[in-house]
């Protein structure tokens, strides 16, 4: 524990310590919004990898996989999928196009003032939403890993980050996120392989890949519950609520099952594919284009493109980042099965997402295990920090950029107020909803990027008669649509593994061609904007510009 | 006989407009197709599994051939892909900036 709290210590204060050097660098308004366009390809892909790889990649994803199943696995395939798309279609386009911001884009693309202010609403919500879970989740971690109180965690992300980003703005951010990149694939990748070998192979191959479900093991299992749950338990079919308190299980019987998780057998559990439930192609399709669209909207990613030098660095900062991801993904998985074999008291507790923050220690007891345990908690709060700075970069920009007008000349002082300000508000929410599970707002900021800002970016990057009305339509249609299913889903509460509850959680499959048709069949109806020089601008490579 | 510079201008303009025309959709064909390799890769990935049960019986190294098949190969094959894309792009971007230079 001591040792776990040294980690955080040592990680926070390097991001700090970076920051502070960044901000030496940070003297000019282009510095703070797109880091002068002046980053490297190496450094960039660094930064941006350290920028998306978030708490639900680095916790979450091995959460998922042990609470229902290797159908989590296609989650990482989705995430970098979408990357892979945003070389392919908009990476170069978008850097030659030279804006500061998405909604500087949308206007310079689609004259007209309503798509710059309606493209900052977006961006505002999306990043707000994505930016409360990165601070829950930093307070839930260091209560779990050092019994500190929820706030504190809440309070030393939020001022790090926004100090980093008040101080050093998208230069400094940049290089505090490259360095978060590397601790967060050192932290997930080192400690599984040494746990691997420390184990010498997977244990209990019944209860991971054979018919038997977990155990509570030859001498039984004690579990600390903090409040009552309601388990079933899977040998008698049983479900009573269980006060808080110590709770004695007896040996080599089933270990029972918190509401919202379902008793599998071993085959069951390890099957990315499945006849029914969450594994069935059909959900795996839907989460797999959730996942990939949603990706491609995310504005705090996008804005990453305008950093580069010109549009073939660009290019290649995303193959980089392509390569950078896939060694990071290979590891979550060996988290869920180490998780199956040895911590399986989650299944009882119900937080399955700290799954990899317990599993060191408890698959290596003594001081090797502990030394592990504070390598990956300092690997989450990289996780929390790097994605949180890269969320409020993103809303100070749109805030002091596009909503804020002003004399030019005045803009860094108004990106340093905005980044003061806009930690206050994700930070009063993240302390307000500790109790309540707001991991709806990351499936809704998936949907409105994939509904927004994909469809926005596809046709006006490539299809020349896109007008603004059209694009404005279809945008307020797509978030229209994906939120009323949200809701919808919520209120109607249906069973998440069935093919309507999945829909209704990952609207993107319905809400996306409704984005893209309404923008196609208003342009037609409208005159071809006459968009040669924009075209020019977007496509021309930089040297051919003479 | 000397042309007007003010048709010279248009016609270059022209051109380049065509050039331009050009180059974005070469570069559009490219992305679909790069698209469609990878789409088609990845799509077919869990149609694969769906249909052929029985890998689940068959381990490498302790873990059932499906999980590896969904943890590995999807990111080399996207790096792949990648790489080849940005090659290919960018040396369409070089064709055409070398086309622009003859003019």
């Amino acid at each position: 524990m001591t040792l776990s709290i040294l980690a955080i210590i040592g990680v926070t204060g390097a991001a700090l310590g970076i920051g502070t050097y960044g901000v030496r660098l940070a003297r000019t308004t282009s510095d703070l919004f797109v880091a002068s366009r002046a980053v490297s390809p190496w450094w960039n892909a660094a930064a941006v990898s350290g920028e998306y790889l978030s708490a639900a990649s680095f916790l979450g994803v091995a959460g998922l996989m042990l609470k229902f199943g290797a159908s989590a696995l296609w989650l990482p395939i989705g995430f970098t999928a979408g990357y892979l798309t945003l070389l392919l279609f908009v990476a170069a386009p978008l850097r030659r196009f030279g804006s500061y911001t998405i909604p500087d884009f949308a206007e310079a693309r689609l004259p007209a003032r309503y798509m710059r202010l309606l493209a900052a609403g977006i961006v505002l919500l999306i990043s707000g939403c994505y930016l409360v879970p990165q601070l829950k989740g930093a307070g839930v971690t260091l209560r779990a890993v050092t019994g500190a109180p929820y706030w504190v965690g809440v309070a030393i992300v939020a001022v790090i980050v926004a100090l980093n980003v008040v101080l050093g703005g998208m230069r400094g951010v940049t290089y505090v996120q490259a360095f978060q990149y590397w601790v967060k694939v050192f932290a997930i990748a080192i400690p599984a392989i040494l746990l691997l070998i420390h184990v010498g192979g997977l244990p209990a191959q019944a209860a991971l890949f054979g018919n038997e479900l977990p155990s509570t093991g030859p001498n039984g299992m004690v579990v600390e519950l903090d409040r009552p749950r309601t388990l079933t338990f899977p040998d008698t079919g049983e479900t009573r609520v269980v006060p808080a308190g110590q709770l004695r299980l007896p040996p080599n019987t089933a270990v029972p099952v918190a509401a919202g998780i379902e008793a599998q057998t071993g085959d069951e559990w390890s099957r990315p594919v499945s006849e029914s439930g969450r594994g069935s192609p059909l959900l795996i399709y839907s989460l797999l284009l959730a996942t990939f669209l949603g990706t491609m909207g995310l504005p705090h990613i996008l804005v990453r493109f305008y950093t580069n030098p010109d549009g073939s660095a660009a290019r290649r900062t995303t193959v980089r980042v392509l390569g950078l991801l896939g060694a990071f993904y290979l590891f979550p998985a060996v988290y869920g099965l180490l998780g199956r074999a040895y911590t399986a008291e989650l299944y009882v507790t119900g937080d399955t997402d700290s799954v990899v923050l317990l599993v060191p220690a408890a698959t290596w007891p003594g001081l090797g295990g502990e030394i592990l345990a504070a390598i990956v908690a300092a690997g989450a709060f990289a996780a929390f920090m790097s994605t949180a700075s890269g969320l409020l970069v993103s809303i100070a920009g749109t805030v002091s950029h596009d909503v804020w007008p002003g004399k030019r000349r005045r803009g860094r002082a108004r990106f340093r107020v905005a980044a003061a300000f806009g930690m206050v508000v994700p930070c009063l929410l993240a302390l307000a909803t500790r109790e309540v599970d707001i991991s709806v707002l990351v499936g809704w900021a998936f949907a409105l990027a994939a509904s927004t800002f994909c469809p926005l970016l596809l046709l006006g990057v490539w299809w020349p008669r896109l007008t603004a009305k059209a694009a404005a339509a279809g945008m307020l249609a797509g978030a229209g649509v994906a939120t009323a299913m949200i809701a919808t889903g919520l209120i109607g509460d249906f069973p998440e593994d069935t093919a309507l509850g999945a829909i209704l959680t990952q609207p993107a499959a319905v809400s996306v061609p409704i984005a893209f048709g309404t923008m196609v069949l208003l342009s037609l109806r409208e005159r071809a904007p006459d968009v040669g020089a924009l075209m020019t601008a977007l496509h021309v490579p930089e040297h051919a510009r003479a | 006989m000397s042309r007007l510079p003010s048709s010279d201008l248009t016609e270059a303009t022209a051109h380049a407009a065509v050039y331009l025309r050009r180059l974005r959709r070469e570069q559009l064909r490219l992305a679909l197709l790069s698209l469609v390799a990878f789409g088609g890769a990845i799509g077919a990935l869990p149609l694969i599994l769906y249909l052929l049960p029985g890998l689940q019986d068959m381990q490498l190294l302790g873990v059932p051939v499906p999980i590896w098949l969904v943890v590995v190969p999807p990111f080399p094959l996207f790096l792949a892909i990648g790489l080849l894309e940005q090659r290919r792009a960018d040396g369409l971007d070089e064709a055409f900036r070398e086309l622009v230079e003859e003019e």
